[in-house]
């Protein structure tokens, strides 16, 4: 024990209350996390206590600059500075983050939405060629068989599975205990629980739920027992026990090392009728997806493009703030997107995503004559086009339709309608399945 | 002190011993210095510790040991997280205790050791002066003590017989209630079974059935009605018979834990008693730094700066950093005990120099408090009140025509620096006693206060000048100001330090002066327009407000009311309500741990503020503010699920303090 254990404690009752992945997208403060840290605010960790009611409390507050007169607004208060002497965890109110990396968090949205999307390896970094084909137990990291490895750490997990799901049903049983049910499951279950996993997934069991099936059979008749593969193909593995004894390293043959580089194009509308509501469902449903592919693959960059009438290339910090005029000509982004795929990330080594968000508000016959054939030019793994309206359809918005209708059959083109923040996880489904059934 | 004494420990590591000698000097001159200044510091022992320590210390509250526990994980983790993004302030930790302990990071550079040993200094001092430390122990005896109580929790952590899961909620839930203490008492420890023995009728009923007492006997002297007697004399005992605010010890005595196994309550086991009264204990020690967080902080920042700028304890490349140092500690944001603490101990300082000097001014013959601003040339006031050259700056050239029998000057040093044992180039307070450092640094001639003393208020000058007796004493102002008392300050400052918490030295000393000064002012909630508003600049206002936020540790009173509510051994916990709501959520998850180290049903009476929707539009519309309806509830928690209900006003009206308004919005804006 000592410091070490507590702050490891301390990570594990952050995690288990970090906001869920969904809610957090759809409706979390997107303005904390940075491109390559995702900024996750953990639920309420601090401990209950009797306190006063924030807003009834008011407060006291020191001028800079003179003073602020009654009447004045003056912001919400800020959480009392005095992180020191001996009453840790005064500051309430104030919110901690629980930091994601990119790649945990298109981990953790593949589990949570079912996606399984597998990432090309494109550009050719390394040719080698070598004799030898043997195996041994040896070797440098980069031969090591992580195939094998990892199948043997399937079959591990295989054995050592089970399903929580059903276990933790147990347990609301009326009457049943964490020891009863540790004795149901390894003698009549066969099932390969631990004492303790029992006993910790009772005592974090709100009471409430507990003792919500009458017996047995009537938790059976709810739950369904399903296998490990069934369950596995279903959620996904979150993680695999990878033991030494598994390793073998492997002397390459020809290998072709390619790196898997992605490309992400994001168009977005700034003319004047993509209002604040409208730019906020963007800024939502583009930020996870950069995350996303950020996060699968080795290698990730990034456009920006802007435009009314006519289209500029931005930095990511304007992209989503910008408003302008003037009318809308989709197409005009398009031109750009397809001059700096083409100048500078060939289809050969690169794989490629477009995506595209507006409020469907096009100038006539744009999408038919330009936008259309642009997408058709431009090679990608993905076009998605987005629309975003708050309030249902405007007359003219037909960007969208026409597009859906005219590429229906096409495997390699999502269109999702995103009308408030609730949509914002099915868009993302949406448009990352739509490349995976390819 | 030689300097074998010097009360510096550092690992066996020769950089850290190297840190260690370097500091000898600057801990023997500072705690040398504090002395002459008036201070009375426990002894400090100082540690030289490393950055990874020094974070541990941090998490741990300032003390190398305490039992396990999440919470200072969290704290560790978010004293990294600042550290990296605020650059690393060097940080001052020392403990309560006699000798006290501070510690010192081995990477900080010598202006922030300097910093942190002058501050270091300082607040030992306020612990061993100020009565509220005292009402822990004297001898607190700390860093042993809650070594010690983490030695014994971690114990029955590890105790195969004892769930560690088990230990660690039962310390969230009596944590959840660490400020429910009764802390203006001093401090009881409860140590074996007090409680009463209670008499159980049924038993007893038994029990003379063992007695073998013949029908008679028992007919006559242990008769029904005695029995009865002692029956409804269980069921109405209502208890405690004043509201209890140690909630925490009132469930050590009478608490019980809920076994969900056997459905019902249990008696506590012994772990479970024995951690409550660890923890129960290390709430009443740091009780006091709760209390005394403003004037503890401005008090070391006021000597520390003292110190360090104003006697050049910081070398002059030094003092670049030294001032950045300073910025930060008091710049950071939001209300800030700081920087609260030190303008307040400044104002205290100034206001009784000016009182005095005002005192006598006014015994000049044909000054009045009416005519006192349009008769006096401020300018040529504060001439005369400049130190003396003696005291103001030191020529270590030229001591021979100093004068050892004058009271400003410590013959014994002086002697001591003719013969070369004393660096006054470095050192130069050394030649002066108390009476010199205190003209020396007098307040009222400093740059930054030279407004202060034609600021003074007719109202003021008016209430001082009722109390004078011999109005014309004194021929001339140069007459009156020949004998000014320079010490008046720093006593009284130090007075106060001896008997004040934040609360009353906030009562006593915030101003409108102060206020209007520094900018303070406070800010409301508005339900019509729901965003914050500046309410008021009144010092009144914000004095209620700093109560409000100081007093109680800044949170609601709570009391066990009742012990056997309902006549069933339910708790019933009552809301002192002052005008300001409670935070029901919160409320309701606190009552939730209440209920694990209570067993059974548990019951909270407040008031509730409610706003109907109609009068938040209306006045809405009439740019006004709505007026909240009162009303009393209860909430009860029986292990499972909640019930809310209203209760009669009569029920809560006791509740009720009619006497005080922490509300500052303005009366012309409700509706």
């Amino acid at each position: 024990m000592g410091l070490k254990d507590d702050i490891e404690r301390y990570k594990q009752v952050g995690e288990n209350r970090r906001q869920d992945l969904a809610e957090f997208i759809q409706y979390g403060d997107l303005g904390r996390s940075r491109r390559d840290s995702v900024q996750i605010p953990i639920k309420i960790i601090d401990l209950p206590e009797f306190a006063y009611d924030q807003r009834d409390m008011g407060g006291v507050g020191q001028g800079e600059d003179g003073t602020p007169q009654p009447g004045d607004p003056v912001g919400e208060p800020q959480p009392d500075d005095d992180g020191e002497d001996g009453d840790p965890g005064e500051e309430g109110g104030e919110h901690e983050y629980y930091e994601m990396d990119p790649e945990e968090f298109a981990e953790e949205l593949d589990e949570r939405l079912g996606l399984d999307l597998d990432p090309k390896g494109k550009r050719v970094i390394e040719e080698k060629e070598g004799d030898f084909t043997d195996i041994t137990r040896t070797g440098p990291t980069g031969t090591l068989d992580f195939e094998r490895l990892f199948k043997q750490g399937l079959k591990r997990k295989l054995a050592m599975d089970f399903d929580r799901d059903y276990i933790r049903a147990a347990l609301q049983i009326d009457g049943w205990g964490p020891a009863k049910v540790f004795e149901w499951a390894r003698t009549e279950e066969n099932v390969p629980v631990s004492k303790a996993w029992v006993e910790n997934e009772y005592e974090e069991m709100p009471r409430e739920e507990r003792g919500i099936y009458a017996d047995l059979e009537a938790m059976q008749s709810e739950v369904e027992k399903t296998d490990t593969a069934q369950r596995i193909r279903r959620e996904g593995i979150d993680q695999i026990p990878y033991r030494r004894e598994d390793e073998r390293y492997r002397y390459p043959e020809i290998i072709e090392e390619r790196e898997k580089n992605v490309v992400v194009v994001n168009i977005r509308d700034v003319s004047g009728s993509m209002r604040q509501k409208k730019r906020e469902l963007v800024e939502r449903t583009f930020t996870p997806l950069d995350w996303y592919l950020q996060g699968k693959y080795d290698n990730a960059e990034f456009v920006y493009i802007a435009h009314d009438a006519d289209a500029w290339e931005v930095e990511r910090d304007e992209f989503f703030g910008i408003r302008s005029g003037g009318g809308t000509r989709i197409s005009s982004a398009y031109e750009i997107a397809k001059e700096r795929l083409d100048e500078e990330y060939p289809w050969s080594d690169w794989n490629r995503y477009v995506f595209a968000a507006g409020d469907s508000e096009n100038s006539s016959n744009d999408t038919e004559d330009r936008v259309i054939p642009l997408m058709e030019e431009i090679d990608a793994n993905l076009h998605a086009y987005v629309e975003t309206q708050p309030s249902g359809n405007a007359i003219n918005a037909t960007h969208a339709e026409e597009v859906q209708q005219y590429f229906k059959d096409s495997d390699n083109v999502a269109v999702a309608y995103v009308t408030s923040p609730e949509d914002v996880t099915d868009a993302i489904y949406d448009i990352l399945s739509t490349e995976e059934e390819q | 002190m030689s300097d074998s004494e010097t009360p510096i420990t550092a690992p066996e590591d020769v950089q850290m011993q190297r840190e260690a000698e370097r500091l000898e000097e600057p801990v023997r001159e500072a705690a040398a210095l504090a002395t002459k200044l008036g201070l009375e510091p426990y002894p400090v022992n100082y540690w030289i510790v490393d950055y990874d320590e020094m974070n541990e210390l941090i998490a741990y509250g300032g003390f190398q040991q305490r039992y396990p526990h999440w919470r200072w994980g969290m704290q560790y983790d978010r004293q990294q997280k600042q550290g990296q993004f605020l650059g690393g302030k060097a940080f001052e930790i020392v403990n309560n205790d006699n000798p006290a302990h501070a510690f010192l990071q081995i990477s900080n550079s010598l202006a922030d050791q300097k910093a942190v040993i002058t501050h270091v200094e300082a607040h030992s001092d306020f612990f061993s002066n100020n009565e509220w430390f005292g009402m822990f122990s004297k001898d607190p005896d700390a860093a042993a003590r809650l070594a010690r109580h983490g030695e014994t929790i971690r114990e029955y952590m590890q105790d195969p017989e004892i769930e560690r899961a088990e230990v660690e909620k039962w310390i969230d839930h009596i944590l959840c209630l660490e400020d429910n203490i009764d802390q203006h008492q001093p401090f009881q420890p409860l140590s074996g079974d007090e409680e009463v023995p209670e008499v159980d009728p049924e038993e007893v009923v038994d029990q003379l059935g063992d007695l073998e007492l013949s029908e008679e006997v028992r007919q006559q002297v242990f008769d029904e009605e005695w029995l009865e007697a002692q029956r409804e004399d269980e069921d109405t005992t209502s208890f405690p018979a004043e509201p209890e605010h140690d909630i925490l010890a009132f469930l050590r005595q009478h608490g019980m834990r809920y076994d969900p196994d056997a459905g019902k309550a249990q008696e506590m086991e012994d772990w479970q008693k024995e951690i409550l009264e660890i923890l129960r204990a290390e709430a009443y020690y740091f009780a006091p730094q709760k209390m005394t967080k403003v004037m503890n902080e401005g008090w070391a920042s006021y000597w520390e700066s003292l110190m360090m700028a104003d006697e050049n304890f910081a070398a002059a490349d030094e003092f670049v950093t030294y001032a950045d140092h300073m910025s930060k500690v008091l710049g950071s944001g939001g209300l800030n005990p700081y920087s609260l603490g030190l303008q307040l101990w400044k104002f205290v300082e100034n206001t009784a120099n000016r009182r005095h000097v005002v005192e006598e001014l006014l015994c000049v013959d044909g000054i009045t408090w009416r005519n006192f601003h349009d008769t006096l040339d401020f300018q040529h006031v504060l001439e005369l009140l400049e130190p003396a050259d003696l005291v103001s700056s030191v020529d270590p050239e030229n001591l021979d025509s100093i004068d050892p029998d004058d009271p400003r000057i410590d013959a014994e040093a002086l002697e001591a620096a003719q013969n070369g044992e004393i660096d006054l180039e470095k050192y130069p307070w050394k030649i002066f006693t108390y009476e010199g450092m205190a003209e020396r640094h007098y307040s009222l001639t400093k740059p930054a206060n030279l407004g202060f003393l034609n600021r003074i208020s007719m109202e003021e000058l008016e209430r001082i000048s009722r109390y004078m007796f011999d109005d014309s004493k004194y021929d001339s102002i140069e007459e009156a100001l020949s004998e000014i008392d320079y010490t008046v300050g720093w006593d009284r400052m130090r007075e106060i330090r001896e008997s004040h918490n934040d609360v009353t030295f906030l009562d006593e000393f915030l101003t409108q002066e102060f206020v209007d000064e520094h900018n303070y002012f406070t800010y409301e909630y508005m339900q019509s327009s729901g965003d914050y508003r500046a309410t008021s600049t009144d010092y009144r206002d914000v004095k209620k407000k700093l109560m409000l936020q100081f007093t109680n540790f800044g949170k609601p009173t709570i009391v066990v009311s009742d012990g056997n509510y309902r006549n069933r051994n339910e708790l019933l916990l009552e809301h002192q309500y002052n005008g300001v709501a409670l935070d029901l959520e919160q409320a309701k998850n606190t009552l939730e741990r209440v209920f694990e180290l209570w067993g059974r049903p548990v019951a909270l009476r407040t008031i509730e503020k409610r706003y109907d929707e109609h009068d938040i539009e209306v006045a809405r519309r009439r740019d006004s503010e709505p007026e909240p309806e009162e009303t009393g509830l209860e909430i009860r928690f029986d292990g499972r699920e909640f019930t809310e209900h209203d209760v009669e006003w009569s029920k809560v009206s006791h509740l009720a303090a009619t006497d005080i308004d922490y509300d500052t919005k303005p009366e012309e804006w409700l509706a």
